[in-house]
């Protein structure tokens, strides 16, 4: 079962270099919220009933920003922009470092869990940030820039969990 | 002068006399009342905000003129020591002593120059008032009567607790308090105005105006008895106890309009000395008061011999229960005995507590670790009913690059091996991260051995809060930490522990420039830029702990319902599973009498389904 923890979609970081429209990079978000989903999703069975509320939320996230993502691919504003072409930062390696093949071990606990979630927010978070900037000024840098802002959003909330959780004890301690 | 005989009538013309005014035109005096004196002792007015509902205006009045209402629109917050009382006035019985105002803690009741109030027949009940801020008819008067220093009844500034010098403690675990002697406790005790704001705080309400009165009158036995209704770790709590009965006490109000320095009673050094002055013998029989001696038949296990745990078997065992204790460890106590410094709590008095517990029944079966040496389908076939009381014993890792190294090690750990005797060379430097009490206990206990051993103390706490309101350890343990040479670095957030060629050298931190939102939750900031290296030959994180559960099996794990983490329990602290209750640190949170209140509580629902 060990491969069970290990997030697949090595080859995104590959795709992302190549793909060089808006729809192309949206296409590309969506794709690592759903493995994301899904890796959670699949992960939560593998951990110890006392921590499943964890994994749980962080997939129950994951969705949620899929479906953002995937409403924002058919806002008809965004629309507009999905064809305008960008720079892609070439030497990114951040969202490789976290869709490479990544092993949590069998019977992961919640600090793992929460490190692993935390450090693959900031990814993502700093991924669209260069892209921001690379874009031109308009709706365009605009979209990147609410995709930067919602994933650092959502890694200062799990900043917050790990803070309650391992720092003393539990939540409300 | 001509004596008038007392049956003369007078004369018959007398009523006549009175038609003289007859005719004369009625001459109406307008009647201004005249202002009142600076200090008049007029109508009440009480500030809603500034009262906490103590009671204490309702108690000193003489003339019982003062009922404390209950306004359901105030929030009641036990912790803080504010009740949804207000006092109202019957002007009936008032006579404008003012003692109302000169004992209220936080001078929110004040009299007015405010002196004339008439009604009719039909409205005698308007002389029952609910003073306002803007009194009575909800005019603006000048204020009358107000507190000054010299008017204050209440004695605001403890009696200062004597400590062993910091050159002296220093290089031994021997306990830093001095105590009170008969005479300042009988004068703290004097304090008191018998609020009993400390009790609806206190998570065991523990009757503290009875004990604090009881020392007040000399008879510290009373005073015991009294604690032993509420609490069997009475020398644990009398020196460790978080005293939220003090955060609550009435005098430790900031008196906004008069007295600005006000302390709260030394509650937890009232219970000490009382503790201290009755002889173990009294105690043990004290603590036999309510135990029956008529055997239920049932028993039950507790695993776990900490606070929660051996309050939870005392009750049991008085109300003729069978109990057993399961204890991994030598010796009971828990986090009070390995993970709390005898600088702090002597051993010696933790002892005497178990001692009087066992007293009444309680059998502790020591180093059995359930799990391992029992298991825990086993105590359930062997008991009707399973307390798991656990504990946090389990540190937790920054996991911070290096952490993993052999000289990084976890605070609880350390703190475990001490009391153990294990022979422990202390580093003749060492980092601590972490800024909570147990940071504390740990950089304060490492400074101790440093002493003895190297003659010089170099350790250092780097903890991620500020040092004021958000700081995590208490103000004293800081301060005296300060005294005894150890270095506190707040702001600090640990970025790495430094190795060269496989050896710990020190730790880097950064720069924390603010680590909460606005909505108090954490949200840290760093400045990268600002590092600094703490070379040391040995880390200690003391950052939180967690509960080592593996004891109770996967399927035990899977059959249970979770709450974030922790164990599901209900208010009784009964689990999803009808057998199994759980109490103390490992569903609450560390604090030694929630615990206690913990204990009781299962206790009681664990009696009633016994019994029921």
């Amino acid at each position: 079962m060990k491969n069970t923890n290990k997030e697949g979609h090595s080859k995104s970081y590959k795709k992302l270099q190549t793909k060089k429209t808006l729809e192309e990079i949206l296409d590309i978000a969506i794709s690592f919220e759903k493995t994301a989903r899904d890796f959670y999703t699949a992960l939560i069975p593998n951990v110890s009933k006392n921590i499943r509320y964890l994994v749980e939320e962080l997939a129950e996230e994951e969705q949620q920003h899929f479906d953002l993502f995937t409403n924002l691919k058919e806002n008809s504003e965004v629309k507009k922009q999905l064809v305008k072409k960008i720079n892609t930062p070439v030497e990114d390696h951040k969202f490789s470092d976290f869709v490479k093949l990544v092993d949590l071990g069998d019977n992961p606990d919640d600090q793992t869990i929460l490190v692993y979630a935390l450090a693959r927010e900031d990814a993502a978070m700093k991924q669209y940030r260069d892209l921001a900037e690379n874009a031109p000024k308009g709706e365009l840098k605009d979209t990147f820039s609410f995709l930067a802002i919602e994933e650092a959003e959502h890694k200062l909330e799990l900043e917050k969990k790990y803070y309650e959780i391992i720092h003393s004890g539990g939540p409300g301690m | 002068m001509k004596k008038i005989d007392y049956r003369d009538k007078g004369s018959i013309l007398n009523p006549l006399k009175n038609l003289q005014f007859f005719a004369r035109k009625p001459i109406t005096e307008k009647l201004e009342p005249r202002p009142a004196s600076a200090s008049y002792r007029g109508f009440h007015i009480n500030d809603m905000d500034l009262c906490i509902g103590c009671s204490s205006c309702q108690k000193i009045c003489d003339n019982a003129a003062i009922t404390m209402v209950e306004v359901p629109s105030i929030k009641e917050d036990a912790a803080k020591g504010i009740r949804n009382l207000r006092p109202a006035i019957d002007y009936g019985r008032c006579c404008w002593c003012a003692l109302c105002v000169d004992i209220c803690p936080t001078s929110a009741i004040e009299m007015t120059r405010e002196y004339v109030h008439t009604c009719d027949g039909d409205d005698t009940d308007s002389y029952f008032v609910f003073p306002s801020e803007n009194g009575i008819h909800d005019l603006k008067f000048a204020k009358g009567w107000t507190k000054t220093e010299d008017s204050d009844l209440l004695d605001r500034i403890r009696r200062p607790m004597g400590e062993m010098k910091p050159e002296a403690r220093i290089n031994n675990f021997d306990e830093v308090v001095d105590g009170f002697t008969m005479e300042m406790a009988v004068e703290e005790a004097s304090r008191c105005v018998d609020c009993g704001l400390c009790e609806d705080a206190c998570p065991a309400h523990m009757h503290a105006p009875n004990y604090i009165r009881s020392i007040y009158e000399g008879n510290l036995e009373q005073a015991v008895e009294w604690m032993y209704e509420t609490n069997p770790f009475s020398h644990v709590c009398g020196r460790v106890c978080t005293h939220i009965c003090e955060d609550a006490c009435s005098l430790g109000r900031v008196d906004e309009n008069g007295v600005k320095n006000s302390q709260p009673i030394a509650i937890r050094w009232l219970k000490r000395f009382a503790m201290d002055n009755v002889s173990k013998a009294t105690i043990k029989h004290i603590a036999q008061k309510g135990k029956t001696h008529i055997k239920s038949g049932k028993s039950v296990a507790v695993i776990g011999a900490g606070p929660a745990g051996l309050t939870a078997a005392f009750d049991l065992a008085k109300k003729g229960h069978r109990v057993t204790v399961y204890e991994a460890l030598p010796k009971a106590g828990g986090m009070t005995r390995y993970g709390i410094p005898n600088y702090r709590l002597p051993e010696d008095r933790l002892d005497q507590d178990i001692e009087v517990i066992t007293s009444v029944g309680v059998k502790i079966n020591y180093n059995v670790r359930v799990g391992t040496d029992i298991s825990m389908q086993q105590i359930h076939q062997e008991n009707d009913a399973v307390i798991l009381a656990i504990g946090l014993h389990n540190g937790r890792s920054t996991r911070i690059s290096g952490s993993d190294n052999k000289a990084v090690v976890k605070a609880v750990d350390l703190l475990r091996m001490i009391p153990q005797g294990d022979k422990f060379i202390a580093p003749k430097s060492a980092v601590v991260i972490g800024g909570g009490n147990v940071a504390m206990d740990i950089a304060r206990s490492m400074a101790r051995l440093q002493m003895k051993q190297h003659n010089k103390v170099n350790v250092v706490v780097s903890a991620l809060e500020a040092l004021g309101n958000s700081f995590l350890a208490d103000d004293e343990e800081v301060s005296e930490s300060l005294e005894e040479g150890i270095t506190i670095l707040d702001s600090r957030g640990p970025k790495q522990c430094v190795i060269s060629k496989g050896r710990l050298t020190g730790l880097e931190t950064v720069n924390v420039l603010s680590i909460f939102d606005n909505k108090g939750r954490f949200s840290p900031k760093y400045d990268n830029s600002d590092l600094q290296y703490h070379p040391a030959e040995m880390v200690i994180e003391a950052i939180g702990q967690s509960a080592d559960i593996t004891l109770l099996g996967k399927d035990l794990i899977e059959e249970l319902d979770w709450d974030r983490g922790r164990i599901k329990i209900n208010d009784n602290g009964s689990t999803s599973v009808e057998w199994l209750w759980s109490a103390g640190d490992m569903v609450k949170g560390p604090d030694v009498i929630n615990a206690v209140a913990d204990g009781h509580r299962v206790a009681n629902d664990i009696d009633s389904y016994l019994t029921r």
